[in-house]
């Protein structure tokens, strides 16, 4: 990841935090004075480098990863606003990322029922909860939307 | 990557999958919070592969299923 890169790549994460949500290829674009093709291009080598998790169809942001671009079953509130999470693992993610106590709303796969966990000092408050990754290590980014 | 309620519950959904690995979620929370904390500092720079699987190993999180490719 070159520096012009990098430094998109950390300008499109802060503008996710500031309105709340994935900025569209055309925010970055007004926001930074660069064209929206060399946004596109740049989101696209971010793509390949497991930076940034695109939409295969409209090139817009699926996954800033711990952030979901688009809804999901895991929702945080943290930091003030709500949020959405990849995964398990990026809901816990998202109040570590903005190093923030909060509280993860989303439901057993198995019966269908809420789960509510709040996260306070980095500890969840139901240690009965369990974790379950399907996918190994070495296949993670074969499909990350599947893992 | 799913939450489940108990291993009644994930032993019922896994019944007809092949299962991965399991962790309570106290140390999902432990994973999470060093995986990710730093992901939106201003000053960022990506992870490599053995910074993450040192995260991994540090949580004793190892074996061949948690091994990250090389690549």
């Amino acid at each position: 990841m070159d520096g012009d890169d990098l430094s998109l790549r950390n300008l499109t994460y802060a503008r996710l935090l500031e309105r709340g949500r994935a900025p569209t290829a055309a925010e970055i674009a007004a926001a930074t004075g660069r064209s929206l093709p060399e946004v596109v291009a740049g989101w696209e080598r971010l793509h390949a480098e497991h930076g940034l998790v695109l939409d295969r169809v409209t090139g817009e942001i699926v996954m800033a990863n711990p952030f979901s671009g688009v809804p999901t079953g895991y929702r945080v509130q943290a930091a003030g606003r709500w949020w959405y999470g990849n995964c398990a693992w990026d809901a816990f993610g998202i109040c570590a990322a903005l190093h923030a106590d909060g509280r993860i709303e989303t439901s057993c796969p198995d019966c269908g029922q809420p789960l509510r966990v709040r996260v306070r000092d980095q500890r969840p408050d139901d240690p009965g909860l369990l974790f379950h990754c399907l996918v190994p290590a070495a296949r993670w980014w074969d499909d990350i939307v599947f893992t | 990557m799913n939450l489940f309620r108990s291993e009644e519950h994930m032993q019922r959904w896994l019944a007809s999958r092949a299962p991965g690995a399991t962790i309570p979620v106290d140390r999902l929370s432990e994973l999470a919070h060093a995986w990710w904390d730093d992901r939106v500092s201003p000053d960022w720079r990506p992870h490599t592969r053995d910074q993450n699987q040192a995260i991994l190993d540090r949580l004793r999180l190892t074996g061949d299923f948690w091994r990250l490719p090389n690549s």
